[in-house]
């Protein structure tokens, strides 16, 4: 539940966004602020002497505005005291060989130009994270919507499936990795075991190189009832309606859900694809507690960038090139979202806006 | 109404000072440890909090408050995995502990980066002549020492002498040299069918692992040496393959099979007899006594790489540091000085069973012991002369993130040990900083 309300919002922020195109009520909302930091700053500078205080704060729009920022103010406050600083100060590390302590020599681009030409391991990194965030991202996001639509149908003892499905997005952090050690394990693992059941040899999962990013995505598989749950509760806002119509032009059921379930979805489908795909670069923990010392694992096949840039800043203490990756990585999230906010305009389907 | 709003407003603001106070009320409080009843408070952060080591660490703490009147020790328990990074932020803060335990490998790192304190100036000249030369050596930077050793470790070989008469071999007659340890090693493996019961030995289980092989086979020589690259050798190259020949002959599988299965630690594979031979710490011993299993099982160096050659082992070891910014390095540096001395070092020996670094502390210790117990004990002190560090390069601080792919590829059966070990060295050639 949680979980859920964050995500919510965001989804309400892409509706406001069809909104906004299709030319309403927040263009209004625009000009209302401008006007009215218009206004304040011209109290400041010149009228304040001809208008008296009470009918300074008499203004309406104004004390709206003040209210406004007063009920923000908690993340504002956070966000300029605690992000703001830390960010601008990253950005500038990053030009430089800062290590906390001795060291703050502006380099220039040094930084981002040993990125690509000296560390390997940069690319290693990026590669293992390219992999994981290509192969992870799709099959969460399909596993998630074929257990939403099969918990969708109406079967007596229904709620009791979905909680199961649920229960290991509860499960979360090391505990989990501890016992997906133990499920991985090529001797005694239980995995293998069932493997063994039908015949197969498994493979030695995080001690074979080949092997160590699958059984990660693998691991990823088994909780995807986060996801699931925001498809169900999209699965149970598409419109009975349309079903009946459909059962009416003689619709089979894979058609109705290629035609009629899947495009009411999109929107769903397009957040958590963006939002998986930011988590799904970030991934550290999962490697940093599932290999000997965090060093990344057999050959350095779980040398994810994350991992990569903690080991820069933290092991060896180069804040500079860590900062330096870290705009990288935010770069490349950046520039991978805006082509899938543009791409999204060409499947994804929103009720009710005009679709352009 | 409106006074309803002021008052309101008024103890919003109040609650916001209040949590702003509270927030510096920590920082106030530390800062403050000046003086307390004219004494002089210093702060000693250790990672040391465990069930058996926090007593003793507190003990040798007591032991030193109660021996004078000026100074009083107010120890901190950071756990391991904060404590240098902590350190750090302190330091960078201006706040930092007054002594810190640190890593004895990385010490110069710290000196250079104006993160510890030259002792020079409150140790005498004869302070080196209580601890062991190589740990003295690594603690220095520019010829000045900017901390003191306190404890070490060394690396031998365990071998269950049972085990030893079952296979018809002289359990008083450990492997000497790398190619009895393969001869003995086949003779110890017990094999039913396909799967192993016990496995001989295999070099890259217990303390002793690719880098520290190498380095025995390559008289002692690390990867570099100060700054000074010796990555790709005939004799490291020779180890390496030697290392992928014992994966070969158990195979794949099997060792696959069983590092998992040690892996997670809750089981030993010595203790629970399915390795005859394994190398690792004297503090492994406890592990071997607590198990409750009566284990017959003898020590011995680590084997050489060829007859005649040195049994050349690793280790490792902490070392007590006042931190930059510490405003009390005087007393700081006493309290340094009784924490090597002595009697502080045989109790801490005695209690934690570990490898001191005080030579005389380390030798009064192990007469006070019998049985293994002085058996281990002694071996490992004997063990010390032997054995090596690895201090980090100050301008290849991590090399071995560009080493241990290639080990691994080698291991994997996917490189040949020569071109492994060249691509590593030039590898870390890349990564030289200025």
């Amino acid at each position: 539940m949680h979980q859920q309300r964050p995500r919510e919002n965001v989804l309400h922020g892409i509706d406001s966004g069809t909104e906004t195109i299709s030319g309403k009520p927040v263009p209004v909302a625009l000009k209302k602020s401008k006007t009215a930091g218009k206004q304040r700053t011209e109290n400041v500078n010149h009228v304040q002497k001809t208008v008296t205080k009470s009918s300074w704060l008499k203004s309406k729009s104004l004390r709206e505005n003040l209210a406004g920022y007063g009920f923000i103010s908690p993340w504002l406050i956070g966000f300029f005291l605690l992000t703001a600083g830390p960010l601008l100060f990253s950005l500038i590390v990053s030009f430089s060989d800062y290590n906390i302590t001795s060291e703050m020599t502006f380099t220039g681009l040094d930084n981002y130009k040993k990125m690509f030409t000296a560390d390997d391991l940069f690319w290693t990194s990026l590669w293992n994270t390219l992999y994981f965030v290509l192969f992870s991202v799709p099959l969460t996001t399909a596993g998630a919507i074929f257990i939403a639509v099969l918990l969708n149908s109406k079967i007596k003892g229904m709620k009791i499936f979905r909680t199961i499905y649920y229960l290991p997005a509860v499960l979360s952090g090391v505990a989990v990795y501890f016992l997906w050690m133990q499920l991985l394990s090529p001797g005694t693992g239980l995995i293998n075991l069932v493997l063994s059941w039908v015949g197969v040899e498994g493979p030695a999962w995080l001690f074979d190189p080949n092997w160590t990013k699958p059984a990660l995505i693998f691991m990823k598989l088994w909780s995807v009832g986060g996801g699931m749950l925001l498809y169900l509760a999209s699965l149970q806002g598409v419109s009975n309606t349309l079903y009946e119509a459909a059962d009416l032009d003689g619709a089979n059921i894979f058609q109705k859900f290629f035609h009629i379930t899947l495009p009411m979805i999109t929107p769903i489908i397009f957040f958590d694809i963006i939002t998986s795909t930011i988590g799904a670069f970030q991934i550290f923990q999962e490697a940093y507690v599932m290999t000997k010392d965090g060093d990344g694992g057999p050959a350095h096949s779980l040398l994810f960038y994350n991992l990569h840039m903690w080991n820069n800043a933290f092991e060896v203490f180069d804040m500079g090139y860590a900062s330096a990756m870290a705009w990288m990585l935010f770069i490349i999230i950046m520039i991978l979202t805006a082509f899938n906010l543009k791409f999204s305009k060409r499947w994804v389907h929103y009720e009710g806006g005009d679709n352009k | 109404m409106k006074k309803k709003k002021t008052l309101s407003l008024l103890l919003s603001l109040i609650m916001l000072f209040s949590l702003i106070l509270a927030g510096c009320s920590g920082q106030n409080s530390s800062g403050s440890a000046e003086d307390s009843g004219g004494k002089v408070t210093l702060k000693f952060w250790s990672f040391w909090g465990s069930e058996t080591r926090r007593p003793v660490i507190e003990k040798m703490i007591d032991d030193y408050n109660k021996s004078q009147d000026k100074v009083v020790v107010k120890h901190t328990f950071v756990p391991w995995g904060d404590i240098w990074t902590k350190n750090l932020a302190a330091v960078a803060a201006g706040n930092p502990a007054d002594v810190v335990v640190t890593d004895i490998n990385d010490v110069s790192h710290r000196a250079k980066n104006n993160q510890s304190t030259d002792l020079s100036q409150y140790f005498d000249d004869n302070m080196k002549d209580r601890f062991y030369p190589h740990l003295w050596e690594t603690v220095l930077y520019d010829g000045k020492p900017y901390a003191a050793p306190f404890n070490t470790d060394t690396r031998l070989l365990y071998y269950n002498k049972k085990a030893f008469k079952e296979a018809g071999l002289d359990p008083n007659k450990p492997p000497t040299t790398w190619k009895e340890l393969e001869e003995y090693a086949k003779k110890l493996d017990v094999k039913k069918g396909s799967t192993y019961e016990r496995i001989g030995f295999y070099p890259l289980w217990g303390g002793y692992g690719a880098p520290s092989w190498m380095r025995n086979a390559d008289e002692g020589k690390n990867f570099l040496e100060g700054n000074k690259i010796a990555i790709d050798t005939p004799a490291k190259a020779d180890a390496l393959s030697w290392l992928a020949d014992w994966k070969k002959r158990y195979g794949k599988k099997t060792i696959e099979k069983w590092d998992a299965e040690f892996a997670n630690g809750q089981t030993n594979p010595f203790v629970a007899e399915k390795v005859a031979m394994y190398t690792d710490t004297g503090t492994f011993y406890t592990q071997i006594r607590d198990s409750g299993k009566d284990l017959d099982f003898g020590v011995a160096p680590i084997p050489a790489y060829k007859e005649g050659g040195r049994n050349w082992s690793d280790g490792g070891g902490f070392v007590l540091e006042v931190p930059k910014g510490s405003k009390h390095p005087k007393e700081a540096a006493d309290f340094i000085k009784y924490m090597t001395d002595v009697k502080a070092q045989k109790y801490w020996a005695e209690k934690n069973y570990d490898n001191v670094a005080n030579k005389e502390a380390a030798e009064s210790a192990a007469k006070g012991m019998d049985g293994q117990e002085k058996m281990v004990y002694q071996a490992s002190i004997d063990n010390l002369k032997d054995t090596q560090l690895a201090p980090i390069p100050i301008q290849y601080p991590d090399f071995m993130s560009r080493i241990n792919p290639q080990i691994d590829a080698v291991m994997l059966g996917k490189a040949k040990a020569k071109d492994a070990l060249k691509k590593a060295e030039a590898d870390v050639k890349k990564i030289k900083r200025k």
